[in-house]
């Protein structure tokens, strides 16, 4: 019966994997961190899982399990290697006019995020998602309004980021 | 806002850069053990526990206690140890209740309460340990200057000599250095847990709280 019921987990994760690799992608900065936070995600999920009762999609209450890893549970490797400072001093050397193709541009807003702190994270990957607000602020656990609000305070901070 | 929407723009294209993982491997992944915060806070929180029923136990067979024994300290002996073992076990339930609390999958907030609810049950069994430590060594210690008969003659020694205020001042300092080591082990504890395994949470948490008002 466990065994059933852990092949049929693993076969849901396996399917929306993406998700996880989402999240991993706007919380870490390098391979070892992404593959560290996604086993730990995929253990709380699976911890988490007696009490999905599939009356929400498994999708949306990955997003839910996987934020919540991310934000609260996960302890960061101390391991870690700084590659987002070696990136940034690269990419201020790069920063001529004629480098402004949409790659860079991409590499620049992904740089950008994750100089964000935790919480704006989890509001970038949301509205990344296509989460609507109710949904943030179900998520997360405040109000519509101040989600809303601090939206619209995270896109300015991105901004201010890419154009100081 | 155009930099977002071209950042969403790329997010939604871009799925095929992520490794593929198989069966086999998330299957692996799931029967790994989680180094969670929350794991890492019960294991501590358990140790405090153990670490003050430890202090009980091993001191209750010593010697000295032994001979304390013998001196006339049941009236204030049975009811310190009565309410000592209640006072533990009505925190080891609460500890217990607000951690099987903790779900992944409450909202965030909620969540982050719930994990620092444990903390605060722990911390407020320990700062209960320290007042009741300070409380039961000063009795312990009337008691010694007002039964033990060694330190009674002793004390009657420093008073011919002249030194009693150096008697009992020693016998304080040593009482206090006792409590200084004691403290510190708790501090230990505490720089360990908060310096280090709940700094990111208590950000977090700050700044959820700073957005919600």
């Amino acid at each position: 019966m466990d065994k059933k019921l852990e092949h049929s987990f693993v076969a849901l994760l396996e399917e929306n994997q993406n998700i996880v690799h989402k999240v991993c992608r706007i919380y870490t900065d390098n391979q070892e961190a992404h593959n560290d936070l996604f086993q730990e995600i995929a253990i709380q999920l699976w911890k988490a899982y007696p009490k999905f009762r599939g009356d929400a999609k498994f999708s949306t209450w990955m997003y839910r399990v996987g934020l919540n890893t991310a934000i609260t549970l996960y302890r960061k490797s101390k391991r870690k290697i700084n590659t987002s400072e070696i990136e940034t001093v690269e990419f201020k050397l790069k920063e001529d006019p004629y480098d402004d193709t949409e790659e860079e541009q991409l590499k620049l807003l992904y740089q950008a995020v994750h100089q964000l702190n935790d919480i704006e994270k989890a509001l970038v990957f949301l509205y990344l998602e296509d989460k609507d607000y109710r949904e943030i602020s179900d998520t997360l656990g405040i109000s519509e309004v101040n989600a809303r609000v601090k939206m619209n305070r995270v896109k300015t901070k991105l901004k201010t980021i890419l154009n100081p | 806002m155009d930099e977002l929407e071209l950042l969403k723009k790329d997010w939604k294209k871009d799925k095929s850069n992520f490794p593929k993982l198989s069966h086999n491997d998330i299957y692996k992944m799931i029967l790994k053990r989680s180094s969670s915060i929350v794991r890492w806070i019960f294991i501590i929180s358990l140790l405090e526990f153990v670490f003050w029923a430890a202090i009980a136990f091993a001191f209750k067979d010593s010697k000295e206690i032994k001979e304390f024994d013998n001196l006339n300290t049941d009236y204030i002996i049975i009811p310190l140890t009565i309410i000592g073992y209640c006072v533990l076990i009505y925190f080891f339930y609460l500890f217990f209740r607000n951690y099987k609390r903790i779900s992944a999958t409450d909202n965030t907030k909620s969540l982050m309460d719930n994990i620092l609810k444990t903390r605060r049950t722990v911390k407020n069994y320990v700062a209960f340990n320290l007042v009741y430590l300070v409380i039961a060594t000063s009795f312990a210690l009337f008691i010694q200057f007002d039964q033990n008969p060694q330190i009674a003659s002793m004390a009657h020694q420093a008073a011919t000599n002249g030194n009693l205020f150096v008697f009992y001042a020693r016998m304080i300092s040593v009482t206090i250095v006792f409590l200084i080591g004691a403290i510190s082990i708790l501090l230990f504890f505490y720089w360990i847990i908060y310096g280090f395994l709940l700094k990111r949470l208590n950000k977090n948490y700050k700044e959820l709280k700073k957005m919600d008002i």
